[in-house]
């Protein structure tokens, strides 16, 4: 395995701060590190489930390797590493294994800076000089946007995890997550459905908001409830006014529901605890992002049962399924470069690299952009164990195949389900688009 | 236009942030009365104080240990800067000196992202005892480590306003900041002055970093930048009074929150320090200006 990274240069201020605003943009800090090393499996146990990675357990793969590649954005404030680190250590294990029929995995992760021209750049390098004939494990603020029309003329098909609007309303690419949108469509829709007499949509002040904001407007108006959208510049220095614009805003029967990165909605949920605002409202919401066991332990117990938090993967300290078991040996044998230990980010890393394995599985003959890309399109309902639904590419000209999800609420400084797979509502246009075009 | 009711819980908000830019403001024209130096790192040195107290919180440190190592960690790093740093730049325009800090900004702040990453999206706060007491003011609670801010930059006022009037070794500092060389040829022991100055605006970093990481959010990027609202503060007071760039920080923090509830102007509530600045600068300056022509014609 060979991970290149591009230092990031000097950037100033501004650079930083307008940053920070695109991940909260894209509600991506996406979310959990609920880091509970006790749940991780002692490297012996793991060790033999490990041994399941592959076909051959315990034998080496040695035939020509099968050359992949990734984009992740890494950055003072925000990076995705932890996703292209997981798929790696995935990697690691199948070739640990077996392989994919005797041939291992060579993935080439390259990191980028939120620039255009550098992520463009770093899509043909891989393509020009590595020659991959697969693309996993993309996360970044602006590579979907750049790079989609370039895979589109190659034929690659990707598998990601989103978060600028190209990922979800294109044709060759296709998440594991829901992104910004249609999480916070579930937060919104999980308030509406406890009969709140209006709902206070925050998020941050920055481009791409119109997009986000159009899902949960679409799922208010339909239920006849009235929505105030509100945008607020990031990093937060006022978190107090934000909490009091809000809850003066909702009304006493009314929901807030925020979109924002972790540290920004703590921000504003602890501001709004210390004003003593949280019974103000009749209920908190927050897209995923505020999934971490960490968020739940910050603010304590006045929460539980009091914010609910959309969940786009399956909540990894409740579930011990053989997936679940497999993703824990993995991360305790092989994912050491993985810094967020359990949690979603490393779940999705897990689930995209499951995805690729099982197409790759499937090709007969040799390993080309071609047949590569042709079993990625052709993965169809594959259970990853991490989502509510079975995972499908297919040939739609849009992709939002995790449309089903979990919510959460905080548990004495845990999160635990509040309530579990319900789909998101067709009332979103982009939902009902995904659908009609995938037949649902 | 919203009615008095409702602008009635952001004073309160108003005051508390205004208190936040305070501190920082205060401490930084101490700094610049003692030795003429705009200390930008200001806000870099109090968030690496205060993520190091919350690792040694975590780690199991006793807080008050942890809430100590903090102030000291500001007080050791602003002085082994003006020690290193300060006599090679003390002939240098102002204006490089300011730069000059804007490096130990750029490198903490390096450092901070390096040893606590975002990877994972982790979010971390440090909740101080003084946050669970407090009192209700209309429908808003107000708590003690929002009162103990403001007072915080009061005393700094009051006590800097003394010390640096009234004491000798402030009178050594007022005289070292215009003129460091005269002052060194009248008997004044420069560097131990210097020294001391450094290591007073240090220890207001760290102990302001601690309360803003409560106050605010205990976010690298957050902290390190709070210091460009705050400096519109001490512009506002052309950094030579320490009082009017109090009154001025508390004066941001009430405008900028009362206009919070005015949907048509809420969006453009974070401009208030840069506007209020860019008019008290201009202000005086076309009145130099308007003088100036009179006396030519």
């Amino acid at each position: 395995m060979k991970i290149r990274q591009r230092a990031p240069g000097a950037r100033g201020a501004a650079a930083l701060v307008a940053a920070m605003g695109l991940v909260a943009a894209a509600g991506c800090g996406s979310s959990s590190s609920s880091n509970s090393p006790a749940k991780t499996p002692k490297p012996s146990s793991a060790a033999s489930l490990t041994s399941q990675c592959g076909t051959k357990p315990g034998v080496k793969a040695t035939g020509t390797p099968i050359p992949l590649g990734g984009i992740v954005t890494n950055q003072p404030g925000t990076s995705f590493t932890d996703i292209a680190n997981m798929a790696n250590a995935y990697f690691t294990c199948v070739n640990n294994n077996g392989g994919i029929n005797g041939h291992p995995i060579k993935y080439y992760i390259e990191t980028e800076q939120t620039k255009p021209p550098q992520i463009a750049g770093d899509a043909a390098q891989l393509v020009q000089t590595d020659h991959v004939v697969g693309i996993v494990g993309n996360t970044s603020i602006l590579e979907c946007t750049v790079d989609h029309s370039y895979w589109e003329k190659l034929g690659f098909f990707i598998i990601d995890s989103g978060i600028a609007p190209e990922c979800y309303s294109t044709s060759n690419s296709a998440a594991v997550n829901m992104g910004p949108r249609y999480s916070s469509d579930g937060a919104v829709q999980y308030a509406l459905a406890q009969h709140v007499s209006k709902v206070v949509f925050d998020q941050s002040a920055v481009p791409g908001t119109g997009y986000i904001a159009a899902g949960p407007a679409a799922l208010a108006k339909a239920a006849h409830t009235p929505i105030v959208q509100l945008t607020e510049t990031v990093p937060i220095t006022d978190a107090n006014s934000v909490a009091i614009k809000e809850v003066d805003a909702a009304g006493p029967q009314g929901a807030v529901v925020l979109n924002f990165t972790p540290p920004e909605a703590l921000v504003i949920l602890q501001a709004a605890q210390k004003l003593g605002l949280e019974n103000r409202v009749k209920m908190w919401g927050c897209s995923t992002p505020c999934n971490t066991d960490f968020l739940a332990h910050a603010l304590g117990p006045k929460w539980n049962n009091k914010l609910f938090v959309n969940a786009e993967l399956t909540p990894p300290d409740s579930t011990s399924s053989p997936s679940m078991s497999l993703y824990k040996a993995i991360l305790a044998q092989y994912g050491h470069a993985v810094s967020g230990g359990i949690g979603s980010f490393s779940q999705m890393g897990f689930a995209e690299a499951e995805i690729m394995v099982h197409a790759l599985e499937s090709v007969t003959g040799p390993y080309t952009v071609q047949s590569v890309n042709a079993a990625i399109k052709a993965v169809s309902s594959f259970n990853t164990g991490m989502l509510c639904q079975g995972w499908t590419y297919g040939s739609y000209p849009l992709h939002i195949p995790n449309n089903e999800d979990y919510t959460v609420t905080p548990d004495n400084g845990r999160m635990v389900t509040a309530q579990g797979c319900t789909l998101i509502s067709a009332v979103d246009p982009q939902i009902a688009a995904y659908r009609k075009a995938a037949g649902g | 236009m919203p009615s008095w009711a409702d602008f009635q819980p952001f004073i309160v908000s108003g005051l508390a942030l205004g208190g936040v830019y305070a501190l920082s403001g205060v401490g930084m024209v101490v700094l610049y009365q003692a030795t003429g130096v705009v200390y930008l790192a200001f806000g870099a040195v109090g968030a690496m104080g205060a993520l190091i107290a919350w690792s040694l919180i975590n780690a199991g440190t006793p807080e008050w240990l942890a809430w100590l190592v903090c102030v000291l960690f500001g007080g050791g790093v602003t002085l082994a800067y003006g020690m290193v740093f300060g006599p090679p730049l003390a002939r240098r325009d102002p204006l490089v000196k300011a730069v000059a800090t804007l490096g130990l900004t750029l490198v903490l702040f390096g450092l901070m992202d390096l040893l606590w990453t975002t990877n994972g999206g982790q979010s971390r706060a440090i909740t101080l005892p003084t946050d669970n007491g407090g009192f209700t003011v209309g429908q808003i609670q107000v708590t003690w480590t929002q009162v103990i801010g403001l007072a915080a930059g009061i005393a700094i006022v009051v006590v800097t306003e003394v010390f640096l009037r009234y004491t000798k070794p402030g009178t050594a500092m007022r005289a070292m900041a215009n003129d460091r060389e005269i002052t060194a040829t009248l008997g004044v022991p420069v560097r131990r002055v210097e020294a001391a100055a450094w290591f007073g605006c240090g220890v207001i970093a760290g102990a302001a970093g601690l309360l803003l990481a409560d106050l605010v959010a205990l976010d690298a990027t957050t902290l390190t930048f709070l210091v460009i609202s705050s400096l519109a503060a001490a512009l506002i007071a052309q950094l030579r009074s320490i009082v009017l760039t109090f009154v001025a920080a508390i004066a941001i923090g009430l405008i900028h929150d009362l206009i919070t509830p005015i949907q048509a102007l809420s969006n453009y509530r974070d401009m208030t320090p840069f506007v209020l600045a860019a008019v008290a600068l201009l202000v005086p300056a076309r009145q130099q200006l308007l003088s100036q022509s009179r006396e030519e014609a």
